[in-house]
């Protein structure tokens, strides 16, 4: 045996975090370098180079036009890890879910009107399908990104997306008891498939879907077509609730944008790993434009329709663009 | 009114298929994402998880259950557990986190497969939970292990281990990239968790769980029982995707999914889960044998949900649980043999009384296994150590990734079970591992295994030195007999006498 004559020490952490010469933090030790499909650049799995899923991930992957020498060192801002996640979030619904128990005690739905109502089954409750997409859509980034810090935001995010879902299915089902008749559990999809207000969003969600690079998929999602459809589909109808005297949904949106700015915390501080490189800068400019028409018809279509906020279109586009200038696109 | 019950919503939250009309059906769910096998989205309606949980529920849950599992670990920490336990006992934990920690976070990428590709809302919102049950699973075996590091460099390989070479690193990559991290969405719901995780975590997690509190681990008992509540929750992914597929004509396809996946599950508990439960776990604290967890677990659950949804047992069946008798008794002596190439040190667990044990267990085990184990201790108490130790590599199965090996001494059946494609010979280490290979020969053809790679001369020098440094384990990580051969003195004054039966 030719073995060499040092021995190994034991080291204070995992020896890929020794050499940073501090004590690493819990998020680091649990979150960082967890990906192994990303160590031989030729063969993503341990079976053939070759066959049909290495070439989709060597495809969209590892020969995606935006790349980086060491993918591993991105780190979320919040670093968030399972158990500080749980945390948070167990702490969010159980406000929420408080709102839900005392709004309903008070209730709060009789006092609506049922021109708003109207609106809230037309303009709200069809919301369900985008949250899924977007979870969806989450959950793809997750599973493609070069790096497991990448892909822990993506989990949380793909979760947030569940619970902006069962918020809206939860409400969905509640509002239906009040306005029986009115659609509420029953019209959602026909609304998402052809009300012209969801058309531009259902269009840019489904288009983003099928978009397999993983650095585009990121940027449609997270740099383009989340805050495109939070500022039109919360931020904006949030408004119209407190004009037309519902708090509950005021406050509800208030509670997930909380989540929202939580992922463009995250899509920014990636954003700023991305353009270290050389290029990467005009490529996201680049990739964040071509889907930009696309994201304004969306944030157009649905705005057109929504009542008592007359500038929610040019508010919402606006806040998408001073969201791209903050991060240096 | 208060709060509404979830039965009320629930069904609202997974009603979110729709059709799409600026992508086409096909794009948005491409066949190579989904593996569909020509069942229509409609058909998929009646999908229904049998376990429900909610968003609400879910972080509620789960933040209980980490800050259990973390407060016993909290009020432990200072316990030395580690220190004081039988050295077999922090072998077992090495090779636990090594071999388990990064292959939950690849299952993570699995869930999110199923997450975005899945056929059914239900699925994709469950498999949600799923990604983040992995999540946790990682973090917590990533997390619980590190706190180690400082004291035995070996711990290093809970995080290192998949990024290595290392022969075993190679062979759970290849199970788990082949059960689930490669695999379309609605395989992995078979193969993962129905297959994977039904049956194979539980004799991980619930054994293991149970030798731990015998030993006195008390943290590692919690954590591996507390990741085996999730467990049970995704795994039940799989069973209603089964269900669809059977009753829309798939039944074979379902059973050929359900049959790659026990087989490749079978290889990795054999080889990880044998030695722990059968050796290196001290005699004491043995609750049951590997061969008697895998009759009550494995073979008992399998039959009883495959013949609950109408599926028929394996045609290798009866030749698996044959394999109970031997295969992972194989594995041991190659892994406790091949020690410096394992982050871990081997406990050979062949004590007198181990192999009165042993004897019980497995009747005819001091003829066959025992006849090794007799020329070890030989050489071990004349001092020849270097006979006990490898100079090369052995033939391993283009399968597995898992010497080729089985019954030695008097029951000798130890053979190779080749098979051709395409101009090249694979070696398999029974007709089960050739049979997985050819259901899809196309997922392995140019893969190389580690003597495969010894050969080409990608490993050089193309000796025992060569391979350790390929596999990036080097002095200080190698391991060693765990008990520095203590065991071998009760042999010097009393050669092993067989009990009369």
């Amino acid at each position: 045996m030719s073995q060499s004559p040092e021995l190994l020490k034991p080291l204070k952490t995992w020896s890929h975090l020794a050499g940073n010469r501090r004590r690493p933090s819990e998020y680091e030790i649990v979150s960082t370098n967890l990906h192994f499909s990303t160590d031989n650049p030729d063969a993503p799995f341990e079976l053939d180079p070759n066959f049909a899923m290495a070439q989709w991930f060597k495809k969209y992957r590892n020969q995606s036009a935006i790349t980086h020498p060491d993918w591993n060192s991105f780190r979320d801002p919040d670093e968030i890890v399972y158990r500080t996640y749980n945390l948070i979030q167990d702490g969010q619904e159980t406000y929420v879910f408080g709102l839900f128990d005392q709004f309903s005690d008070r209730e709060h739905d009789k006092a609506l009107s049922s021109e708003w109502s109207a609106v809230l089954a037309k303009l709200y409750t069809p919301g369900r399908y985008l949250w899924h997409a977007l979870q969806m859509m989450s959950a793809y980034v997750c599973q493609m990104a070069p790096a497991s810090t990448i892909s822990n935001c993506a989990t949380y995010q793909a979760a947030d997306h569940l619970r902006w879902l069962t918020h809206t299915a939860y409400r969905t089902t509640e509002l239906s008891k009040t306005f029986p008749g009115a659609g509420f559990g029953s019209n959602e999809q026909a609304c998402w498939e052809k009300d012209a207000a969801w058309q531009g969003i259902r269009e840019l969600m489904e288009k983003a879907l099928v978009t397999w690079d993983w650095a585009e998929s990121f940027v449609a999602l997270n740099l383009v077509a989340k805050p495109a459809v939070e500022e039109a589909t919360m931020r904006s109808l949030g408004e119209a609730a407190r004009h037309n005297g519902d708090t509950l949904l005021g406050l509800l949106i208030d509670a997930q944008m909380a989540d929202a700015a939580r992922h463009r915390k995250w899509a920014a501080a990636l954003v700023k790993k991305m353009i270290e490189q050389e290029g990467n800068r005009e490529r996201l400019v680049a990739c964040v434009n071509a889907w930009m028409p696309l994201a304004e018809k969306a944030i157009g279509g649905y705005c057109k329709q929504l009542p008592d906020v007359p500038d929610a279109a040019a508010k919402a586009l606006d806040t998408v663009k001073t969201f791209h200038r903050s991060i240096g696109l | 009114m208060a709060i509404l019950e979830r039965s009320e919503w629930y069904d609202v939250a997974r009603d979110t298929n729709w059709t799409p009309s600026y992508v086409k059906e096909e794009e948005l769910f491409p066949d190579q994402m989904t593996g569909g096998l020509g069942v229509s989205r409609d058909k998929w309606k009646s999908y229904d998880e049998p376990y429900k949980t909610s968003y609400p529920e879910y972080v509620k849950i789960q933040r209980e259950k980490d800050s259990a599992a973390y407060s016993v670990k909290a009020a432990l920490d200072r316990s030395q557990m580690i220190e004081t336990a039988d050295p077999g006992w922090a072998s077992i934990l090495k090779s636990h986190y090594g071999a388990i920690a990064l292959g939950e976070y690849a299952a993570m990428s699995a869930e999110a497969r199923m997450a975005r590709f899945g056929m059914a809302p239900g699925m994709r919102n469950m498999a949600t939970f799923g990604m983040m049950d992995e999540n946790r699973h990682a973090q917590l075996q990533l997390y619980f292990p590190h706190e180690h590091c400082s004291k035995d460099r070996q711990f290093d390989w809970a995080q290192k281990a998949y990024h290595t070479n290392e022969w075993a690193a190679i062979a759970a990559r290849h199970a788990f990239d082949d059960l689930f991290l490669s695999r379309d969405a609605t395989s992995i719901a078979v193969m993962l968790t129905f297959a994977f995780e039904t049956g194979f975590t539980n004799m991980q997690f619930l054994g293991l769980a149970a030798d731990a509190a015998e030993a006195g681990d008390y943290t590692f008992s919690s954590l591996i029982s507390s990741i085996q509540t999730d467990e049970s929750r995704h795994a039940q992914i799989g069973g209603p995707a089964l269900q669809v597929l059977i009753e829309n004509g798939k039944k074979e396809e379902a059973e050929r999914l359900v049959y790659m996946g026990i087989a490749r599950a079978w290889r990795i508990f054999g080889v990880l889960t044998g030695p722990a439960m059968d050796y290196y776990t001290p005699l004491s604290h043995r609750k049951q044998s590997f061969k008697e967890f895998m009759q009550e677990w494995i073979v008992g659950q399998f039959e009883r949900s495959l013949i609950e949804l109408g599926l028929d047992l394996p045609w290798y069946w009866d030749q698996m649980i044959a394999e109970f008798d031997y295969q992972h008794h194989a594995y041991h002596l190659g892994v406790w043999f091949w020690r410096p190439t394992v982050w871990w040190n081997p406990a050979a667990g062949v004590t007198p009384d181990d192999r009165d044990w042993l004897e019980e267990k497995y009747p005819g085990w001091n003829d066959t296994f025992g006849k090794c184990w007799d020329v070890i201790i030989d050489n071990i108490l004349a001092g020849r150590h270097e006979k006990t130790l490898p100079e090369t590599l052995p033939i391993v199965c283009n399968m597995s990734q898992l010497p080729i090996c089985a019954i030695p001494g008097n029951g000798w059946n130890v053979r190779d079970y080749p098979a051709e494609y395409q101009g090249r010979t694979y070696h398999f280490n029974s007709e089960i591992d050739r049979w997985v290979f050819q259901q899809d020969p196309v997922r392995y053809r140019d893969h190389m295994s580690i003597v495969d790679r010894m050969l080409a001369g990608l490993i050089q020098p193309p000796d025992l030195g060569g391979a350790l440094k390929y596999m990036n384990i080097a002095p200080g990580e190698c391991g060693e007999d765990a008990h520095k051969y203590a065991w071998a003195e009760a042999y010097r004054a009393n050669p092993y006498a067989k009990k009369a039966a």
